[in-house]
């Protein structure tokens, strides 16, 4: 500690240099620290995915529908406790006489199985009231705390939504009215979306003259040893028929649904990478500067006796500095920007973002890390240097 | 005893594939308490043997003994430690750092020690008060002449209380006047706090402060010229 005032000096010395590279520095931690909370948020299903369930589907491809059918088909496979309707209704707010859909509202909305789907689904939260009301209503909706905050529902409020998938348009909107507001447990689920709606799949059905089919079949199985075996068994079933099923575990399906948007983890991993190498690259150009500029003081402080090590221990001190800095600053600056992400359209249908403590740990670190990493080759240069060679070179 | 006894020394440097000899098997002793000149001209071995007695260079053969270690002995981390507690160094150009004060450079050797900060900061104005200079502890560099610069860097090389102090040109950077100032420190140093100096200098002036000068010549001792004691102070205007 006794040396960080001399640390602090040299850095207040050239001032606009050390800013810039901390500005830098944070600028890089703050848009690695973004992305990565992105990141999380947006593969956060798959941290929800429960072991005890799976997903069939049409064997081609999520866009083809399954028939009504196969559901008792696969409730009477051996290890399966229920089996639940599930579609994606894709449906959108003023795309009805108005001709115009409303994108920039856009919310996930699905027609499920009330009863088996929310016995396999505990992630949401009913009262007792409010799911027989939503049982008792054909036309009824579970909404998230999200939707009712961002529309102002209530229970009892009344919406319509139009499908933008052609065999769900029926040539007017559905109508649908709020039965329940789920909560979820922040604790068990804390990735859980909190701006999903939910209606009934009967009501999908009904409303396209029984021709919807069905999206996926929720599966529970009674062991999650036996997922694989489950799997097999149900994809076994309807191996000689003409639709033909591919049944995975729910972190299958969502991580191969994630996947049709592309590599996303790696496309901003990359970016994250691209811009710490970057940033490595100017803060070790800023140490190498600071340090060819103070030979003489390094040469000075070997003669009053600073042994190499403790020369090579402040300049990377220095460097650490920077890094810290620029990483805590930009730590805080991402905190700021994550509260604000879910503003953004695309970003709204995530889990509510915030920094997590661990990434603002990590990335505080990673900062540090940078700075301590960028200073090594001046800070071993110094190390090695010769004090004669270095004072005839002054 | 011999504060400093240089035994047979040799020095080689390499340029290309040129061997550069500096100093020849040359030997030096100088005793406790005694101010010794080093005169000659450039190129002739001085700061070598300057930087050999400090410990921050090494002899290709020879032996250098200063204070009672021989240096020769030492590892780099062994020498470093020595050279913080029994040589001072006192440069041309005072090689004060720039973004810390007169009080924090003259700090500077403590901070190697485990004196707590108030008795670092205690000794540091001692060294001050003795080079006339307390107050200006919380003055820069920058805001100081070169006259007083050279006293900071006089009392950091004091402030340790080594038995040695080398001093390479400490007046060639001065004027005439400031260079007075500064010789007659030296020799209070030598006489009242019976420091050991070792100093290279082009000026007769100055080197006429000194108990012995001795002049190098293409790394060898040419000659010496003994006084018996130094010239008062002011004499040498």
């Amino acid at each position: 500690m006794k040396y960080l005032p001399y640390i602090v000096r040299h850095l207040r010395k050239t001032w606009i240099r050390t800013l810039s590279t901390i500005a830098a520095m944070a600028l890089c931690i703050f848009l690695i620290s973004v992305l990565q909370t992105a990141l999380k948020a947006f593969y956060g299903g798959l941290e929800n995915a429960s072991t005890e369930r799976l997903v069939t589907r049409h064997r081609v491809s999520l866009v083809n529908n399954l028939p009504v059918a196969y559901g008792p088909r696969i409730a009477a496979i051996p290890g399966i406790k229920r089996v639940a309707k599930f579609n994606w209704f894709g449906g959108m707010r003023g795309s009805g006489s108005s001709g115009h859909a409303d994108f920039q509202n856009f919310f996930p909305n699905f027609a499920v199985e009330a009863e088996p789907y929310l016995t396999m689904y505990p992630e949401y939260t009913l009262t007792p009231e409010e799911k027989r009301a939503f049982m008792q209503d054909m036309r009824g909706a579970i909404i998230g705390p999200a939707l009712a905050e961002k529309f102002g529902w209530k229970i009892g409020s009344t919406f319509q939504l139009e499908s933008i998938i052609p065999p769900y348009r029926i040539g007017k909107p559905f109508e649908f009215v709020v039965r329940a507001i789920y909560t979820v447990d922040p604790k068990r689920y804390p990735n859980h979306q909190r701006d999903i709606m939910l209606f009934h799949w009967n009501y999908l059905y009904e409303s396209t003259g029984q021709r919807s089919g069905v999206g996926t079949f929720n599966v529970q199985i009674l062991n999650p040893n036996q997922a694989a075996a489950v799997a097999k068994a149900i994809d076994g079933t309807f191996e000689n028929s003409d639709v033909q099923t591919k049944t995975e575990t729910e972190a299958q399906f969502i991580g191969s649904f994630l996947a049709m948007a592309g590599d996303i983890a790696l496309i901003l991993n990359s970016i994250g990478l691209a811009v710490a190498f970057t940033v490595l690259l100017v803060t070790a150009n800023t140490m190498s500067m600071a340090i060819r500029e103070r030979r003489m003081e390094i040469a000075v402080l070997k003669t009053l006796g600073y042994s190499s090590g403790l020369v090579l221990a402040l300049i990377l001190g220095e460097a650490i500095v920077i890094g810290a800095l620029g990483g805590g600053l930009g730590v805080l600056m991402a905190r700021g920007a994550v509260a604000n992400l879910g503003g953004i359209p695309m970003l709204s249908q995530l889990p509510p973002l915030a920094l997590s403590p661990s990434l603002a740990a990590a990335m505080f670190g990673f900062g540090a890390f940078i700075g301590l990493v960028s200073g090594l080759a001046p800070a071993v240069g110094a190390y090695r240097a010769n004090i004669t060679s270095m004072l005839r070179q002054v | 005893m011999a504060a400093v006894d240089v035994q047979n020394v040799r020095k080689i440097y390499k340029r290309d594939s040129q061997d550069i000899v500096v100093l020849d098997g040359l030997s030096l002793q100088v005793p406790d308490g005694e101010f010794v000149a080093l005169m000659g001209p450039s190129g002739s071995g001085k700061t070598t043997l300057l930087n050999l007695i400090a410990g921050i260079d090494k002899p290709t053969s020879g032996r250098v003994t200063v204070a009672g270690t021989e240096l020769g002995t030492l590892s780099e981390g062994q020498l470093a430690k020595w050279r913080s507690r029994h040589v001072g160094f006192i440069f041309q150009f005072y090689n004060l750092i720039p973004v810390l004060t007169a009080l924090e450079n003259v700090e500077l050797p403590l901070l190697l020690t485990r004196l707590s900060k108030r008795e670092r900061r205690e000794r540091a104005m001692t060294a001050l008060k003795v080079v006339g200079l307390s107050d200006r502890a919380k003055h820069y560099p920058r805001q100081l002449s070169g006259g007083q610069e050279q006293r900071v860097a006089i009392a950091r090389a004091i402030v340790g209380d080594p038995a040695v102090l080398v001093a390479d040109e400490p007046t060639g950077d001065l004027d005439a006047r400031s260079a007075e100032e500064i010789l007659n420190l030296l020799q209070t140093l030598n006489s009242d706090f019976k420091k050991t100096i070792v100093m290279v200098t082009h000026d007769p002036r100055a080197a006429a402060r000194a108990h012995v000068e001795r002049h190098l010549e293409k790394g060898v001792l040419a000659s010496s010229v003994q006084r018996h004691e130094a010239v008062p102070a002011g004499a040498a205007q």
